[in-house]
């Protein structure tokens, strides 16, 4: 364990070696040069360990473990559905910096500078339509990860608390896309947000204080765009920032991804704790503080395990991801316009006036019963989902895709999923006017 | 892996490529650059060509701030040469917008003026369509989205396609004209002003409201309706009123196409903002609403009546209003026959004075689900209209013959088949009875239909016809009815001889209590919870519950006939026999009382009221 191969680093002082007194024209000859040392502190690496220690002096890489485990790589455990959420996030950041250049949360304003985007501003359209289709795809996309964390029974010891904060996440990019759904302050828009508010008005006791909350008034107005612009823009997406860091830090704290617990044991069945144990180097070594980080999987040396150098793999990976995603987003933003309906009349409700489709599921719940749709069934959906690792302490069936030991709680979750999505289904497709039945064919 | 990132990369990039390709290239600018070459080329001299040299595509707009909102045109983008008088031969969008005299347009020295001025005006205010936009599908409002694509010339997709071709032409601009030019007979809006006339001649505004105009209450309001509703949702609302609520009792008035389209316009002409008033003389107008600029009469061109008093022969002044107010839109009287109101013929002989009077000033009170219109006419303008019926119209010689008496008097409620499906019935609520229903009709004794026939139905239009037909007319019509419709004989009729005649059961506050709790639970699924006779089930139930708030009927109604179709039901309808769920005599009686205590008698005060504003004649 002691006997670490460390590289030198290359980009040492040049005064100790170089000139004593270098003139102006030196510095400014070597200027090009010295800029780029001093920004990439390592030379495009050409060994493994070089590349390790790319990226851990990189602030972008640095999140990166040195290795990782092959399973983690395994495209068909993972689907790639983290980083694919990651990458709409990022994707919906950056459009949604360039709209506010743009926007102006006022309801005399908002709709035409909606037709201005429209008409006029240069990839106007099509920045509405990535920003719009990715919300879209971000939403559906952390569902699944969510499944797909659930179905291979990753939420359980010691990734509880990251499960807690997923589902967190996923709640506030329900938020998050919910917000903005407002904005365009078309009749889509408008009634969309009337109803969604008036879901959560059936909240026993606070229910109307949490609608007047968010609207600022008694009904959507000026005053309820504002709120949600401000929560939009501001509020919401520093609180996934946050939480999104936090959820990526305890992933490596944790372990990274979940895996069979078979796939740990390597053939000589070494054992998995780093230790540091005294030898020639000691003393005369300091490790650095990967060194000392102990846990399940990260360590030093040449341990024989399942792992490999996170760069190239995981990098590769994860660009791929990176690029097929956004490729997805731009075809589809290239395909299809964001809708954009009728300038708000208050007066003249759609009928059927329909939340986003998100919550569709919700409205149809509703429509059977108000209290149960709009608050029991998604507050118990939601309490035991976050409560789930907790009430499942079984450590058996981890990091396999419906494992036979999982069967009752797998079974339990596809039967709850499916429920939700057949109530969208039901709500968007199925229903029409004053919430009847229809066929859509 | 990597190749797979390598092929993804190079499809990003090609994707990357197509979307510059999309965005960066707009149909405007060849629009443009096409005018540019074209305007080179008759160039005259070097100082014009040296201009255009200096011009590059760019987004045009005006921006026009003297009609209501703020509004962009950027229709100068496309359609550049729009005031450049030497595209007068191109075509669209590269052509000079016409110069008409009509429109105010002068010629001096050979160059026409604009009255109307791009700068001043741009392009909506006149054109509709949205000024913002910049492909030509937006701009023109060809987006179902967009409530005023370009009158007269888009018609959207999602329209109708049977109304489409009504729905072009310029003369739906006229709506736009009318914006500013609100003079009531402005030459340049024939289709507004007669759009105007129909909605008075053919009695609109007594239902709808639109300020200013008129104040109906019965229908929505329809100040703003041009701005509400596109010309196609206009146009299906007059033609058939049902097309977008099925639960809608406007009258399918007949109209011609030409009307219909004139009324579309009058209509699609009322936006609520009127570019011309300031808001203080619209605010003016709201605090006296009374004095409303245009009167109907002024509507109709007519001079201002003044009641001349006693002198004046009522009946003439009533004939003139009848036909004035266009009473014949809905009611047939003589050969005029609107096909949606009773038959006024005989009304004078039907109805007595105080009845006519008082169905005149609120409709409602003597037939309560009447669909009639409170007209805000004044008490000299009933008065006349009262004489009018009362007077011209003596019983003519009716026919002796069933056959030729029923169709006379019934086939336009009860249909000529004695279906019930007469051309009113629509109208009617409640509806006519189906004659044809053997179940009811034999399970009633001859009585009783004779006196429905003689006396009439109070609450509803079946009047009382005894008063124009004589006995041996009353039961020759009955015996064809019962030949002609029922068919089967009359079979023996089960007497309930234990309904008693009166209410066993005494009228108290604990009887009403328990007669409501009942009515609740059992009742309330078809007669509805206010015992209007529109519970949630009456929608699939024909004919329709009684609506037992109606008090002219319910008072009318014996105990013994509502004791017993409450204890035996009603045979052909949907009302059941109750007494084989358990009902006994005193739920029957507690229900009765319950009933009865909706719909109390008029106080004496009211009758006092009542005969105190008739005499006052």
């Amino acid at each position: 364990m002691s006997n670490l191969p460390v590289q030198e680093p290359p980009a040492a002082p040049p005064s100790e070696t170089g000139v004593p007194k270098p003139g102006l024209t030196t510095a400014l000859l070597q200027f090009p040069r010295n800029l780029w040392d001093s920004i990439f502190r390592h030379p495009l690496p050409d060994s493994d360990l070089g590349a390790a220690q790319t990226s851990f002096s990189n602030f972008f890489l640095h999140i990166h473990p040195v290795k990782v485990h092959r399973n983690t790589l395994r495209p068909l455990y993972t689907l790639g559905l983290g980083v694919m959420s990651f990458v709409t996030f990022v994707v919906l950041t950056i459009t949604g910096i360039l709209l506010m250049f743009y926007y102006v949360p006022s309801t005399t304003q908002a709709y035409d500078r909606m037709l201005d985007l429209r008409g006029s501003v240069a990839f106007g359209t099509f920045l509405r339509n990535l920003h719009r289709w990715s919300a879209h795809a971000m939403v559906a996309i952390v569902f699944l990860h969510m499944c797909r964390v659930f179905l291979t029974g990753s939420y359980k010891r010691p990734r509880e608390f990251n499960w807690l904060i997923g589902c967190v996440l996923l709640l506030l990019t329900l938020f998050a896309s919910f917000t903005g759904y407002l904005l365009p302050w078309d009749q889509l828009a408008f009634w969309a947000i009337t109803v969604g508010t008036s879901i959560a008005a059936y909240a026993p006791l606070i229910g109307k204080k949490i609608q007047f909350l968010l609207l600022g008034d008694q009904a959507v107005g000026q005053e309820a765009l504002l709120r949600f612009y401000v929560l939009h823009v501001v509020v919401l997406p520093a609180l996934i920032t946050l939480l999104v860091a936090i959820h990526f830090w305890r992933i490596r704290k944790d372990g990274g991804l979940s895996r069979p617990a078979e796939a740990d044991l390597p053939a000589g069945g070494q054992p998995l704790r780093v230790e540091i144990v005294s030898g020639p180097a000691a003393g005369k070594r300091t490790f650095g503080l990967m060194g000392f980080v102990r846990g399940p999987f990260t360590k030093t040396g040449n341990v024989p395990d399942n792992s490999v150098y996170a760069w190239p793999n995981l990098l590769v990976a994860e660009l791929f991801v990176f690029v097929v995603t956004v490729a997805a987003l731009l075809v589809v933003s290239l395909l299809f316009n964001a809708p954009l309906e009728e300038p708000v009349n208050v007066l003249h409700p759609p009928n059927p006036a329909k939340a986003p489709w998100y919550f569709l599921g919700l409205q149809e719940l509703v429509s059977y019963s108000a209290f149960w749709g709009g608050v029991g069934v998604p507050g118990i959906e939601v309490a035991l989902l976050m409560l789930v690792p907790y009430i499942d302490r079984k450590v058996s069936g981890v990091g396999k895709w419906f494992a036979k030991e999982r069967f009752l709680a797998n079974t339990l979750f596809i039967t709850f999923a499916l429920l939700n999505v057949i109530f969208i289904i039901i709500g968007t497709f199925f229903r029409g006017p004053n919430w009847a039945m229809v066929s859509p064919f | 892996m990597k190749l797979a990132l390598a092929i993804a990369s190079a499809i990003i990039l090609i994707i990357h490529g197509i979307v510059f390709y999309d965005q960066f290239f707009h149909q405007w600018e060849r629009h443009q650059t096409a005018y540019f070459d074209q305007a080179r080329t008759q160039a005259r001299n070097d100082a014009e060509r040296a201009e255009l040299a200096g011009r590059s595509p760019k987004i045009e707009q005006i921006i026009v701030t003297q009609f209501g909102e703020n509004r962009v045109d950027r229709c100068s983008t496309c359609h550049l040469a729009i005031d450049d008088p030497r595209f007068k031969d191109h075509f669209e969008p590269l052509k000079t917008h016409p110069y008409s005299a009509a429109l105010g347009d002068v010629q001096r020295n050979g160059h026409w003026e604009r009255r109307h001025k791009f700068n001043d005006f741009g392009c909506t205010v006149c054109h509709d369509g949205q000024g913002r936009g910049l492909e030509a599908a937006y701009a023109h409002g060809e987006d179902e989205h967009w409530n005023d694509p370009l009158t007269g010339y888009i018609t959207q997709a999602a329209w109708r396609k049977d109304f489409q071709p009504h729905l072009k032409g310029k003369e739906y601009m006229e709506a736009n004209c009318a914006q500013c030019h609100t003079e009531e007979n402005f030459a340049g809006t024939p289709h507004v002003n007669r759009g105007r006339q129909l909605f008075f001649q053919t009695n609109c505004y007594g239902c709808h409201k639109i300020d200013g105009l008129s104040e109906g209450t019965l229908a929505p309001e329809l100040t703003e309706a041009g701005h509400k509703f596109k010309i196609d949702y206009l146009w299906e609302s007059i033609v058939e009123p049902r097309a977008n609520l099925a639960t809608s009792f406007m009258p399918k008035f007949n109209l011609n196409d030409e009307d219909v389209k004139s009324l579309v316009i009058f209509l699609k002409s009322r936006r609520g903002v009127n570019y011309a008033e300031t808001s203080l003389a619209r605010y003016r107008a709201k605090l006296s609403p009374a004095k409303a600029e245009i009167t109907p009469e002024a509507a109709l061109g007519l001079a201002a009546k003044t009641p001349s008093a006693r002198a004046a022969d009522l009946a003439s002044q009533g004939k003139q209003l009848f036909e004035d107010r266009a009473c014949a839109a809905c009611h047939k009287l003589g050969d005029k026959d609107g096909g949606i109101a009773p038959d006024l013929s005989f009304e004078g002989s039907l109805k007595d004075e105080e009845w006519l009077r008082e169905h005149f000033r609120t409709p409602r009170s003597r037939v309560p689900d009447s669909i009639m219109p409170a007209f805000r006419f004044s008490d000299a303008d009933f008065a006349a209209l009262t004489a009018y019926l009362e007077s011209g119209h003596p019983p003519q010689n009716l026919p002796s013959d069933g056959a030729e008496i029923f169709k006379t008097l019934c086939s336009r409620c009860h249909g000529e088949k004695g279906d019930g499906l007469g051309k009113t019935a629509f109208y009617l609520d409640p509806a006519p009875r189906d004659l044809t229903k053997v179940a009811f009709m034999n399970s009633k004794p001859e009585e009783r239909f004779l006196r429905s026939i003689k006396d009439g139905v109070p609450g509803t239009s079946m009047p009382a016809w005894g008063k124009v037909l004589s006995e041996a007319q009353t039961q020759t019509v009955l015996r064809y009815v019962k030949t002609a419709f029922v068919k089967e004989p009359q079979r023996a009729l089960k007497e309930h001889t234990n309904v008693p005649a009166a209410n066993p059961n005494p009228s108290s506050r604990d009887s009403i209590a328990q007669g409501e709790r009942l009515f609740l639970q059992r009742c309330a699924g078809c007669h509805g919870l206010k015992a209007d006779g529109k519970g949630p089930n009456s929608i699939d139930i024909v004919p329709r519950p009684r609506n037992l708030r109606n008090r002219w009927f319910v008072n009318n109604l014996s105990d013994h006939r509502a004791l017993a179709s409450i204890l035996y039901g009603v045979q052909g309808t949907a009302m059941p026999s109750w007494i084989d769920y358990g009902f006994t005599m005193k739920d029957a009686g507690d229900l009765l009382n319950y009933i009865r205590s909706l719909n109390p008698a008029p106080r004496p005060a009211d009758k006092q009221l009542a005969s105190l504003t008739s005499g006052t004649h």
